[in-house]
């Protein structure tokens, strides 16, 4: 049987379900809205679209299928009794190449549109604003290169900063390194998110800007994506997530990250310019820099380290010693196992992570690349880590306010020429030439 | 339509059977019978099914709440769903359709065995090590890197038991090989007379696209876990990039076996699903040879299409290829899927529980199928990659389609291989429960992917709340539907009514024998029915009624039979 020999009235049926099964197939299809959440790129309405044409289609054979199964349960249920068979039919050529050509016909189309929408996303567009990303078991960090001209034009004389010898190497170029935990943006202005990752592999998903791709330990991947919704930069509720989407251990579902859009530029230069003066002029007090440097979490840290007193800042991580008392233990037992000093036993232990392994943990820890103001502001902080509250240690706070500060910033209250004497370098500033934190 | 004459020494009654009956013991025990081992490997794969199911109950009881709370930490929920995913892929689906392929293939052949009974024994008995090697891993020191075993997390990061779970990796993927090249040799030789490539049961076909891709897959799958173990425990940096080495490559190496490993999961279920239409709606499979063809196509472009498990890793420009043959590999697929329903299509169709799980099949693997080419479609693909839409995806593809398949092949060819009939009632039950909690438990998922769900996560955002509640309260019904069908296989072992050679009146050989088959399969040389599905012929009739003579004393149609499954016992007759 090669030709289908179909009546007049088997054809005008034919038609009718079809033209029923292409209603509910848009009918299936104006679900789509609610299967996504917010559209706030400029790629979701182009995904979006195509799924949308891609349910209705679906939806259209899933009826068809479901629906020629059910009427064929309903129709052809053998009656009590009845022991014989159904017809002796073979197939049908005709119906066969029908039901071969059809999907090859709707694949053909999907992949055409798919491509399409693909290059438009992949396609670099002009003046991105390029995010350097760092992935990390298990938070995000993320790096811009803030033009200078932003703080000159709040009456900063750049030139004339007693800055640090690796800010100095970092600003050669007219920008300065600045690091956050939120990725901020804002609406309209296309983004280059440079991926790369410090251990194992990890994604950036942002849902609803419904871009990903893997972070992958060893070279740099890059995803693009054009922010149109903004949210409220005052309210973290508004923020969107970015969310870790490939495993990378015990806690994957925890790595979480968030999305700010400004509504616009002025609004994402504030906030830029704010974090440039917080890197500029970080505060003198050592020990006060380093609370801010390990609470801010721009170093990943807590993710592996517990201390009490930051509990509120997540240091949960149970992979590392655990850093509460760490003070008494750098002028204690680890003075003695190793011969230095507390102050010189924190220091190596943040520089050289293996040289002496606390006993019970493994050789874990990465090397970060912290700098030697932030190296010098850290350990500060775990020399007062102590049970009693007392610093078990300390730094020289004077060198360090002159080698690692430069003063307060303009128009703050009691500001003061920075100090005049050029900083000493040292070798671990100019081996550390990448400043900032988290880049 | 040839016309079937019966041979000398198959008159009706003269076939003596006195082959002793097996034992429990038998089943424990080295055998060279391809029956034996088949039920050697479906019991087995069993209890795995058991010991992944008490896994997926665990993972889905933690994702009731948002927080951390039935594991004691994000690590240990890893290595649930790490074993999950283990257990039931290398430890149920593939040794269960691997058990059925032995026991049925030389009974479908009219074979008195495997090519190699002794290189089948050998095969089946790597399970029971590479299991316990999988189950000790799990309590020693957990895997937690996922079933797929990304580096570098799996070679800095995961415990030793992620060794053990490689080394079991690796004799199951000796088993699977040395299975495959049995079934090849054996579907390609010991046909009988009369029965050509193109009149095979469409199992065989399936069962042989299903070996070709093992022969040629699984090799790959030896050399990445080798890489793996290497780089765990020698030093070596394959997939380290700190040492040089690349995370990509084990993903290209990996999906390169993993992609056909799917193929392998299903194409045999797909070939059960022909044999249960046909049979249970009395009509020829239509279009016989593109369905067995669209097997083989499945398994060519099936080669082609791994890195869409890679579309947000691989370089942007390798994407678009791999998007070109995964939408392809669509055509095959549906032409099983219309070919299926032109077979029930002016059938008369028996509402056995068989029937119902292959009708079962069909509507799942249909939603499989579509969400398969919404996944393809890269842009897509990049929003939902390794979210809850994809764990969606596969488990309509390997629940809906295989699980389903296995429960069909399980009903159908449960009194050839006991021979004892199963309750239909508890069937039905069983059916029903599991459909229900089935699309209760993974329908949601699909929207808790598409709204922002990643898959692998102990912890969520409450929004997702109420999806997850859905899909564990369905996952929970889903897990006791499974004491269903042992409670039926429990009875109808202990009190089944004892059933006859061919209760379905099919036409392929494994029921021209008696229930269970004597040690030698057939005590003459069967009749081949030329056609295996030349339902609603005179021929079939006349075949069907002189394998009842033959073997249980008289046709049917002098006994009244029955539909539904329920068979009456038969009458005494020598034939027994």
């Amino acid at each position: 049987m090669n030709s289908l020999n179909l009546s007049s009235t088997q054809i005008r049926n034919i038609a009718i379900i079809g033209v029923l099964l292409i209603v509910g197939g848009f009918i299936i299809g104006l679900l789509t809205p609610s299967l996504f959440p917010a559209q706030a790129s400029a790629e979701a309405p182009l995904i979006d679209n195509l799924f949308q044409t891609m349910l209705i289609i679906g939806g259209a054979i899933f009826l068809l299928v479901q629906g020629l199964l059910v009427y064929s349960a309903i129709k052809f249920r053998a009656k009590p009794g009845d022991t014989s068979d159904g017809i002796h039919l073979h197939g049908n050529t005709t119906l066969e190449i029908i039901w071969t050509a059809i999907p090859a016909v709707i694949v053909t189309v999907l992949t055409i549109l798919s491509w399409n929408v693909f290059n438009i996303m992949q396609a670099p567009k002009d003046d991105e604003l390029v995010v350097h990303t760092t992935a990390a078991r298990f938070n995000w960090a993320f790096a811009y290169d803030a033009p200078l001209s932003l703080v000159e034009a709040q009456g900063v004389d750049i030139a004339n900063l007693n800055l640090p010898d690796n800010v100095k190497a970092d600003i050669a170029d007219g920008t300065l390194t600045i690091a956050s935990t939120e990725l901020h943006t804002y609406a309209n202005r296309p983004v280059r998110m440079d991926m790369q990752s410090r251990d194992v592999i990890h994604a950036f998903w942002v849902p609803v800007f419904r871009v990903k791709q893997d972070v992958i330990p060893g070279r740099t991947t890059t995803v693009r994506f054009t922010p149109t919704l903004p949210n409220d930069p005052t309210n973290a509720e508004s923020w969107y997530p970015v969310k870790c989407t490939e495993l990378c251990g015990a806690q994957h579902g925890a790595m979480v990250a968030y999305t700010v859009v400004h509504p616009d530029e002025a609004s994402f230069n504030a906030w830029m310019s704010e974090r440039m003066m917080g890197v500029l002029f970080p505060p003198p007090d050592p020990v006060e820099r380093g609370f801010q440097l390990l609470s801010s979490n721009i170093y990943p840290c807590y993710t592996c380290h517990i201390d009490a007193d930051l509990a509120e800042f997540n240091w949960n991580g149970n992979v590392g010693p655990n850093l509460t008392v760490v003070g008494d233990r750098a002028v204690g037992t680890r003075a003695n196992a190793t011969g230095l000093s507390g102050v010189d036993y924190l220091t190596q232990s943040i520089h050289e992570p293996g040289a002496y392994l606390v006993p019970g943990y493994g050789n874990l820890m990465p090397n970060l690349g912290i700098s030697d103001c932030d190296t010098r502001a850290i350990v500060a902080y775990l020399c007062t880590q102590t049970a009693s509250g007392e610093p078990a240690c300390t730094i020289d706070t004077e060198a360090y306010a002159a080698q690692c500060t430069a003063g307060a910033p303009p128009g703050a209250p009691g500001a003061e020429p920075p100090a005049s004497a050029p900083a000493e370098t040292t070798p671990e500033a100019e081996a550390t030439a990448e400043a900032t934190p988290g880049s | 339509m040839a016309s079937v004459s019966l041979p000398a020494g198959a008159i009706p009654g003269s076939t003596q059977q006195t082959a002793p009956r097996l034992r429990v013991s038998d089943f424990l025990r080295w055998s060279v019978d391809h029956k034996v081992i088949g039920v050697q490997y479906m019991v087995t794969s069993f209890f795995f099914f058991l010991v992944g199911g008490t896994l997926a109950m665990m993972i889905r009881w933690e994702l009731l709440t948002p927080e951390l709370d039935v594991a004691v930490s994000g690590a240990q929920y890893n290595t649930l769903f790490t074993m999950h995913a283990l257990v039931m892929i290398f430890l149920w689906i593939i040794p269960m359709l691997a058990g059925f392929g032995n026991y049925l293939i030389p009974l479908m052949l009219g074979a008195k065995d495997m090519a190699f009974p002794w290189l089948n024994a050998f095969a089946f008995w790597l399970i029971p090590p590479a299991g316990i090697l999988m189950l000790i891993s799990f309590f020693v020191s957990p895997p937690e890197a996922g079933w797929t075993m990304y580096p570098p997390l799996s070679v800095q990061y995961s415990g030793d038991g992620q060794t053990l779970a490689a080394l079991g990796a690796h004799l199951l993927g000796i088993s699977s090989i040395l299975g495959a090249i049995n079934f090849i040799v054996t579907i390609l030789n010991m046909r009988p007379a009369g029965m050509s490539l193109w009149q095979m049961p469409l199992f065989c076909w399936s069962v042989l696209a299903t070996s070709i891709i093992q022969v040629l897959a699984t090799p790959f799958l030896a050399g990445a876990l080798t890489l793996l173990l290497l780089d765990r425990m020698a030093g070596t940096t394959f997939f380290v990039p700190t040492g040089g080495g690349d995370p990509l490559l084990w993903q290209n190496i990996f999906w390169f076996y993993s992609h056909p490993a799917v193929y392998i999961m299903v194409l045999p279920a797909m070939g059960m699903l022909s044999e249960v239409l046909a049979v249970h709606a009395r009509k020829p499979v239509f279009g016989y040879k593109l369905v067995a063809l669209s097997s083989m196509g499945i398994g060519v472009v099936g080669f082609v299409v791994w890195a869409h498990h890679m579309f947000t890793s691989i370089q942007p420009q390798l994407r678009i290829p791999f998007m070109i043959t995964s939408m392809i590999i669509a055509v095959p697929t549906g032409i099983k899927i219309f070919s299926w329903l032109g077979t029930i299509w002016g059938g008369k169709i028996r509402f056995t529980p068989a029937m119902l799980f292959a009708l079962g099949f069909l509507s799942m693997f249909v939603i499989g199928g579509i969400t398969g080419v919404t996944l393809a479609a890269i842009p897509f693909d990049v929003h939902v990659h390794d979210t809850y839409y994809v764990v969606a995806h596969f488990h309509f593809v390997l629940y809906g389609g295989s699980v389903f398949g296995i429960y069909a092949g399980i009903y159908h060819w449960w009194p050839k291989i006991t021979g004892k009939e199963m309750n239909a009632r508890l069937g039905h039950i069983h059916f029903w429960a599991t459909y229900i909690g089935f699309l209760a438990s993974f329908m949601p998922m699909h929207i808790s992917g598409m709204l922002g769900m990643p898959r692998r996560v102990a912890v969520y955002l409450p929004e997702f709340q109420t999806l997850n509640t859905i899909t564990s309260l369905g996952a929970f019904v889903l897990g006791l539907s499974t004491f269903i069908i042992i409670i039926a296989a429990v009875q109808s072992l202990l009190a089944g009514k004892k059933t006859t050679a061919n209760p379905w009146r099919a036409l392929t050989l494994e029921w021209a024998t008696t229930s269970p088959p004597p040690a030698t399969n057939f005590v003459n040389d069967p009749v081949v029915f030329p056609d295996p599905y030349g339902y609603g012929t005179p021929e079939a009739a006349a075949y069907v009624a002189m394998i009842e003579a033959q073997f249980d004393g008289k046709p049917s149609s002098e006994r009244g039979i029955q539909t539904g499954g329920a068979t009456p016992a038969p009458a005494p007759s020598v034939g027994d």
